[in-house]
This record gives structure tokens, C-alpha cells and sequence, in this order.
């Protein structure tokens, strides 16, 4: 529940996800669910040379067994919250994964904002 | 499994990787691959976000030789069902 | 911890597999995965997903002794079998 969690807050955000198999996959990351299954959009940078018939493809879905590594631009995540939470185990997630779901898909601004307040809250 | 420490204190394997929060960590992955990093989060199934991680890649599954293909990334989230083992690094 | 460790082999016939597990706390083991690799150490701890945590740990690749590590966790599913062994640690 966790990374349900920690993923959902990096939906709009570009990742590299790196397949079990190697491919190596650039795009915007659109959905995820609790399988950590991911949409993502705007792909780019499929191997180019290696995987050529792959360059057409747009978007996509991705299983998430098949995902060995999701690379993220640092700056989109919070290292103290999500040591946090970890330290806490899976009570606080069930705050946090109240809080996502209660927000707005566009106000993703505010989404660590609402987060941070689940830790308050839990923290009560 | 309530199991005690020296102090006895109760203790349980993903203790030691609740200690290594904001720490240095190597993992040792499958396909003969290591993670080293700083741990930022991890859950049961051993899924893992690490900062500043360098990982290496080794030929076919032989890690005695000592040339790995070297790879950085700022931030990673490493699945859990790679993971073969956690070490920390003091 | 070496005392217990005769009585833990008189017993550990008739122990269930967890009790047995927790009643070799401290005591060395190796623990062989999947990939053929082995783990000599002493054992902290383990849980019901068969996570462990070995301390003044040896990797043993066939045969060889490897790296060594202070404290390791070994992730359940890897593991193939755990053995006790009689050193006294």
C-alpha cells in the first residue's frame, strides 16, 4: 500500500521504467493501481535501436510484475515523509490513501500538502 | 515470532532494515545486478526507493570478475522481487 | 548460546518447523538460496515469510568463500533450505 501510495503522488510526473527484460521505457506517468500496474503516457525513448517496432507506441500499460526499476526526478519526492512511513508501517498509508483519493485529479499540487497532513493526523 | 535481542528486546529481520532509513544500503538483485544507496523507503515485499543509488551490472551471473557496468540514478524505486539480499553499509 | 544448542538437537525432533526456527536464535547456520549461493552466519532473527537477518556473515559461491558481511537480510522467497550447525558461535 505504501508505494500505491508513494506512486500516486508522482501521477503527471516523468519516469524511466526499466523492465525485467531490459526495455527500458521514458514517459508521464498517468495511473497506478495496487498491483503497482502503471499508464503511462507521452512515451519516448524506447530503446530506439534495439526495439524499433516499438517507436510508434504512444501510451501504454505496464504490468507490474514485469517493472525491475522506476527511475523519478528526485525533486518530486519526499525523503523524510516517505522514511517516515516507512518507520510506521501500514497504518499511516491507510491515512494517506484516504487523503489521494479524496482529491481532486487536477489539484495535484496540493496532493503532498494533503499527504503530509495524513502524517499529522496520524501522528495525533 | 517474537524473538529477542541481546537486551531482549523483540526482534524481527525488517528491524534491520527499519535502522538503515536514511542510510547507505547495498542490495544484492537478480540477474547478477547490486544497488548501493541511500535507503528512503521500503515495505514488506522488500519494494525499495533509493537515493543517489549506483547500480552494477555483472556478467552472466559471475561476480568474481570485477568489472560491472556502472549505472547512476538519483532516485530508483527498486521492486521487491528482485531483491536476493539487504546489507547495510556503515 | 552454546549450551542450549545439545538440547536444541535432542528436541528439535519434536519441535514444529517455527519453533525449532526460533529456538536456534544466535546459533550458526547456513542458509542456501535458490541461486546455489549460501549464507554462513549467526542467526538474529526470521519471520514467517522466512526473511532473515545473519550476523558476521560469510557468502559462500561454490564452494568459495566470498564477500563477507557484517548483518544481511535474505529475502524469503530465495531461500531453498536453512541449515543448523553444531559450531558453537
Amino acid at each position: 500500500m505504501l508505494f500505491f501510495s508513494f506512486f500516486k503522488t508522482l501521477v503527471d510526473q516523468e519516469v524511466t521504467v526499466e523492465l525485467k527484460n531490459d526495455i527500458e521505457i521514458k514517459g508521464t506517468l498517468k495511473s497506478v493501481d495496487q498491483y503497482l500496474n502503471l499508464k503511462l503516457d507521452n512515451i519516448s525513448g524506447i530503446n530506439e535501436t534495439k526495439y524499433p517496432h516499438l517507436s510508434a507506441i504512444k501510451n501504454l500499460f505496464i504490468r507490474g510484475s514485469t517493472v525491475r526499476y522506476v527511475h523519478m526526478d528526485p525533486r518530486s519526492v519526499d525523503c523524510t515523509l516517505l522514511q517516515d512511513a516507512s518507520r510506521r508501517g501500514k497504518f499511516l498509508f491507510l491515512f494517506i490513501t484516504m487523503a489521494s483519493y479524496s482529491l481532486p485529479r487536477d489539484k495535484k499540487v496540493r496532493r503532498t500538502n494533503y499527504i503530509t497532513e495524513a502524517v499529522a493526523q496520524s501522528s495525533k | 515470532m517474537s524473538n529477542t535481542d541481546v537486551d531482549g528486546n523483540p526482534q524481527e529481520p525488517f528491524d534491520l532494515v527499519r535502522y538503515q532509513l536514511d542510510e547507505l544500503v547495498l542490495v544484492k538483485l537478480r540477474g547478477a545486478r547490486e544497488m548501493k544507496g541511500r535507503l528512503q523507503g521500503y515495505d514488506s515485499h522488500c519494494n525499495m526507493v533509493l537515493s543517489d543509488a549506483v547500480e552494477y551490472i555483472y556478467d552472466l551471473g559471475e561476480e568474481v570478475n570485477s568489472n560491472p557496468t556502472v549505472k547512476k540514478s538519483e532516485m530508483v524505486f527498486v521492486r521487491g522481487d528482485s531483491v536476493i539480499l539487504i546489507n547495510p553499509i556503515n | 548460546m552454546s549450551e542450549s544448542a545439545a538440547d536444541v538437537k535432542k528436541e528439535s525432533s519434536k519441535l514444529d518447523p517455527s519453533k525449532f526456527l526460533s529456538e536456534i536464535i544466535g546459533n550458526a547456520v547456513t542458509v542456501k538460496l535458490h541461486n546455489g549461493v549460501e549464507y554462513l552466519g549467526k542467526l538474529q532473527s526470521i519471520d514467517g515469510y522466512m526473511n532473515i537477518v545473519l550476523d558476521e556473515t560469510k557468502e559462500v559461491i561454490n564452494g568459495n568463500i566470498g564477500r563477507t558481511y557484517g548483518d544481511v537480510f535474505l529475502r524469503g522467497n530465495n531461500g531453498k533450505y536453512l541449515q543448523y550447525l553444531k559450531l558453537p558461535f
